[in-house]
C-alpha cells in the first residue's frame, strides 16, 4: 500500500513515515504543494495525507487540483484548523477525513486503514482473542470458557479494543467512539482510566496471561504477548 | 453649503443661528411694516370721517344754489394730511357742485356709485387721473332738503413715506441685531463646546496602553457631561477587558510553560547519561503524558477564545433536566465508584431545560467532575434539581469536601485560578473547568455561583431558564 504524505513540516512528515513503514505501508513524503503534484504525476497513491495549511500552496488547492484531475484516491486531511467550517471546507474540496494536530498517531492508524478498507466493513457477530470470546449478538463474553459480567459500557469498551486487538487505542479514540463525546476540550482521561482498570480486574486478574496492556503515554492494546 | 458642513462645530453652530435668527428678524420687519401700514391706512380712513363730519358743518348754500366750504376752519396741524384733504361735493345725478383746490381740477372718482355714501360710508382707494393715489370716503348729505354727495379724500404718498421710515428704521436696526445675535451665540456656543474640546484632547491621549485616562466630566447633570459619564464606563469596561486580556495571556503562557518546562527537563535529564531502551520508553511516555496536558490545554483555551469571541454556534433545544444529570452521572460516575462515593439525585424529574444541550451538558460535567474529584472517599455528593420560580431551573451539587474559603468564591470562575496550587494540578484539572461551565452557563443567560453547604462542603448552583 503507497501512502503519500504532504506536509511541509519535516519532522512530523519524517515521524509519519517512519510510524507508516513501521505499519507495513510504503509512504513517501512530499514537503510542499509543488512537490506533491510532481510526484502525483507519475500516478496516483493508494491514499495521500495532506496537510491544509501547506507554506507556499494551500492543501485545499492541491487537493481541487488532484480531484479534478480525475483521481479517487481516499484523502485524509490533516489540519491544526478545527472550527466547523474548516471541516465542512475541506470535506468539500473532497476530503475523505478530517484529522485535526496534534493527533495520536494510534488514530492516525485507525482512520487510514478505514480509508484503505472503505469497502469491507462487514460486521462480525463474534469476536476472539487467545481464550477471551465475545458474543456481539447476545453481548456476553467468557474467558476460559468462564462467563465474565460486564456493564453496558465495560462490553462497548472490550468491543472496541478487540475490534483493535493487536493495535493501540488512544483515549481520543476512546472518548469519541467508546464514550461518543463529540467535544474535543472534553476530557475523560481520568474516567476512561478507571474504567480500563475495572475492565482488567474482571478479564485479567483472575487470570494467568494478560490480554489488557496499557502503553503509557499512548493508550491501550489488548494482545497476547 | 460647504461651509455649513466645514468640521468646526461652533462656527457651524453659530451660522445657523445666525441664518434662522436673520430670517426670522425679515419676516418680522416684513409683518410689522404691514401692520404699521395697515393702522396707518386705518387711522386715515377714521380721520377722513371725522373730517367728513366736520366738512358737512361748514357747508353753506349761496342764494343762486352755489355750494360752497368754508376751509378756513381750525385744522390740527400735527396730522398733516388732514391739511392735504382732497374734497369734491357732486348732485346725485353726478353733477359736480365744488371742488377744492387741492384736486387741480381732478376728478374725485367721477360719477356716483350706485348707493354710493347711503348704506355706509363707502371707502375705498383711487387712482386720480394726475397719478396721485388716494383714499377716498363718500357720505350722502342733505343740505336744506337738498341731496348731496360729499367725497373727501387724502392723499397716500406722505403715508408711504411714513411707512418707508418705519421700515428703514428697521432694516438699519437688523444688521446690527443679527450681528450681535451671531456673537452671542458663537461665544455662548463655545463656552459650551469647551468641555467637548477638552474632552477631545483628553480622548486623544487615550492608547491601548493608557487606557486608564478618562475623560473631565465638567458638570455631570448636563448632556456633555452625560456623554463623558457613558464614555467613562466605555472606557472602564474597555480596560477591564483589556486588563483580563493581558491576565489571561499571560495566566495562559504560564500554564503552557509548566508542561514545556517538564518535557525538557525529562528529555535533558535522559540524556546526560546513557540509559536502558527500557528507562527511555519510559522517558518517551512521561514526555508524551505531558504532551496530552498540553494539547488538553490548548484545546481548552481555543474553546475559550472562541466562546470570548461569540464563535460557538448553539443548538437550542428543550430537553428533560434529569436525563442529562443521569447521562452525565453515566460518564463521570465510575470516578465516584472508584472513590466509593455515593451520587444521589433528587429533584422533580419533568422540569425542562431550554438551550444547547451539548454546552449545558459539558458545565454540569465539569461540575459534577469537580465535585467527585474534590470529595473524600466515602463520602455523599448530592444533586438537586428544582424549579425555582415559574421561568428558572436551578441544579445544585453539593460536595462533602474542603469547601471553598468566602473570599474566593467568586475567584474560582476565574481562569486558571486554583485554590490550591498543586493539588488540583496533579488531579489533572486545567483551572478552565470552571470558567467554562461559566460560560456555558452565562452564553444561556443563566447565572452559576458557589456557597458554603450547611455539612461545610461547597454547593455549587446552576439556574437556568425554564423550557417549553
Amino acid at each position: 500500500m503507497q501512502i503519500l504524505i504532504v506536509e511541509d513540516e519535516s519532522k512530523l512528515a519524517y515521524a509519519l513515515q517512519q510510524g507508516l513503514e513501521e505499519e507495513g505501508y510504503s509512504a513517501e513524503v512530499a514537503l510542499s504543494g509543488e512537490e506533491a503534484m510532481l510526484r502525483l504525476e507519475r500516478g496516483a497513491p493508494d491514499l495521500m495525507l495532506l496537510d491544509v495549511m501547506l507554506s507556499k500552496r494551500n492543501g485545499l488547492s492541491v487537493l481541487r487540483e488532484f480531484r479534478r484531475d480525475g483521481f479517487h484516491t481516499p484523502v485524509l486531511l490533516l489540519t491544526a484548523l478545527d472550527s466547523v467550517e474548516d471541516r465542512v471546507l475541506g470535506l468539500d474540496a473532497g476530503a475523505d477525513d478530517y484529522l485535526v494536530k496534534p493527533f495520536a498517531f494510534p488514530e492516525l492508524l485507525a482512520r487510514v486503514r478505514a480509508l484503505l478498507r472503505r469497502t469491507t466493513t462487514a460486521s462480525q457477530s463474534a469476536l476472539e482473542l487467545a481464550d477471551l470470546q465475545m458474543n456481539l449478538t447476545g453481548r456476553t463474553a467468557t474467558r476460559h470458557g468462564i462467563p465474565i459480567e460486564l456493564t453496558s459500557r465495560e462490553f462497548d469498551l472490550l468491543e472496541y479494543l478487540m475490534v483493535n486487538r493487536g493495535r493501540v487505542v488512544s483515549r481520543e479514540m476512546l472518548t469519541r467512539d467508546v464514550w461518543k463525546e463529540t467535544m474535543r476540550y472534553t476530557s475523560l482521561d481520568n474516567v476512561i482510566d478507571v474504567q480500563v482498570a475495572r475492565l482488567r480486574r474482571k478479564i485479567d486478574d483472575p487470570f494467568e496471561v494478560k490480554l489488557l496492556h496499557t502503553v503509557r503515554g499512548v493508550g491501550f492494546v489488548l494482545r497476547e504477548e | 453649503m460647504r461651509f455649513f458642513n466645514s468640521g468646526n462645530l461652533r462656527l457651524r453652530l453659530t451660522l445657523w443661528y445666525g441664518s434662522a435668527f436673520s430670517v426670522l428678524l425679515l419676516l418680522h420687519i416684513g409683518v410689522a411694516t404691514y401692520v404699521h401700514y395697515r393702522q396707518l391706512i386705518t387711522q386715515a380712513f377714521r380721520a377722513a370721517n371725522e373730517e367728513t363730519e366736520t366738512v358737512e358743518g361748514l357747508l353753506y348754500q349761496a342764494p343762486d344754489g352755489q355750494i360752497s366750504l368754508n376751509e378756513d376752519y381750525f385744522n390740527h396741524p400735527q396730522v398733516r394730511f388732514r391739511l392735504d384733504r382732497l374734497f369734491e361735493i357732486l348732485s346725485p345725478d353726478g353733477k359736480v357742485l365744488y371742488k377744492n383746490n387741492k384736486l387741480n381740477g381732478a376728478d374725485l372718482g367721477g360719477a356716483p356709485l350706485p348707493n354710493e355714501g347711503i348704506t355706509s360710508h363707502n371707502e375705498r382707494f383711487l387712482k386720480l387721473s394726475d397719478g396721485r393715489n388716494v383714499m377716498v370716503v363718500t357720505h350722502f348729505h342733505y343740505l336744506n332738503g337738498r341731496p348731496l354727495l360729499l367725497r373727501l379724500a387724502y392723499d397716500e404718498a406722505p403715508l408711504f413715506v411714513n411707512v418707508e421710515r418705519f421700515l428703514g428704521v428697521l432694516a438699519l436696526l437688523a444688521p446690527v441685531t443679527i450681528i450681535v445675535a451671531m456673537w452671542v451665540a458663537f461665544t455662548v456656543t463655545g463656552k459650551a463646546l469647551l468641555p467637548l474640546s477638552s474632552m477631545v484632547r483628553r480622548a486623544e491621549k487615550i492608547t491601548a496602553e493608557r487606557l486608564s485616562e478618562r475623560l473631565p466630566v465638567h458638570d455631570p447633570s448636563d448632556d456633555l457631561g452625560h456623554a463623558a459619564r457613558v464614555f467613562n464606563g466605555l472606557l472602564q469596561r474597555l480596560e477591564d477587558s483589556f486588563a483580563q486580556l493581558k491576565r489571561f495571556t499571560s495566566d495562559a503562557s504560564h500554564e503552557l510553560r509548566t508542561p514545556l518546562a517538564s518535557i525538557r527537563s525529562i528529555g535533558e535529564v535522559s540524556l546526560q547519561t546513557v540509559h536502558s531502551s527500557e528507562e527511555y520508553r519510559d522517558v518517551i511516555a512521561s514526555m508524551l503524558e505531558e504532551v496530552r496536558r498540553l494539547t488538553h490545554l490548548v484545546d481548552s483555551l481555543l474553546v475559550i477564545s472562541r466562546a470570548d469571541s461569540g464563535q460557538i454556534a448553539m443548538q437550542l433545544s428543550s430537553f428533560s433536566c434529569m436525563d442529562l444529570i443521569q447521562e452525565v452521572i453515566g460518564v463521570v460516575g465510575i470516578l465516584a465508584e472508584d472513590r466509593r462515593q455515593t451520587i444521589q439525585v433528587t429533584g422533580s424529574a419533568e422540569v425542562e431545560l431550554a438551550g444547547d444541550r451539548g454546552i449545558l451538558r459539558q458545565a454540569i460535567l465539569n461540575l459534577v467532575d469537580n465535585a467527585i474529584k474534590y470529595s473524600p472517599t466515602d463520602s455523599t455528593v448530592l444533586i438537586e434539581v428544582q424549579r425555582k420560580s415559574a421561568l428558572t431551573a436551578e441544579i445544585s451539587i453539593t460536595d462533602q469536601g474542603p469547601g471553598i474559603p468566602m473570599q474566593e468564591q467568586t475567584l474560582i470562575f476565574d481562569r486558571f485560578y486554583r485554590i490550591d496550587d498543586g493539588r488540583s494540578r496533579e488531579r489533572g484539572g486545567t483551572g478552565l473547568g470552571l470558567s467554562i461551565a461559566k460560560w456555558a452557563v452565562e452564553v444561556h443567560l443563566g447565572s452559576i455561583g458557589v456557597r458554603q453547604s450547611d455539612a461545610g462542603g461547597s454547593c455549587f448552583y446552576v439556574r437556568l431558564p425554564l423550557g417549553k
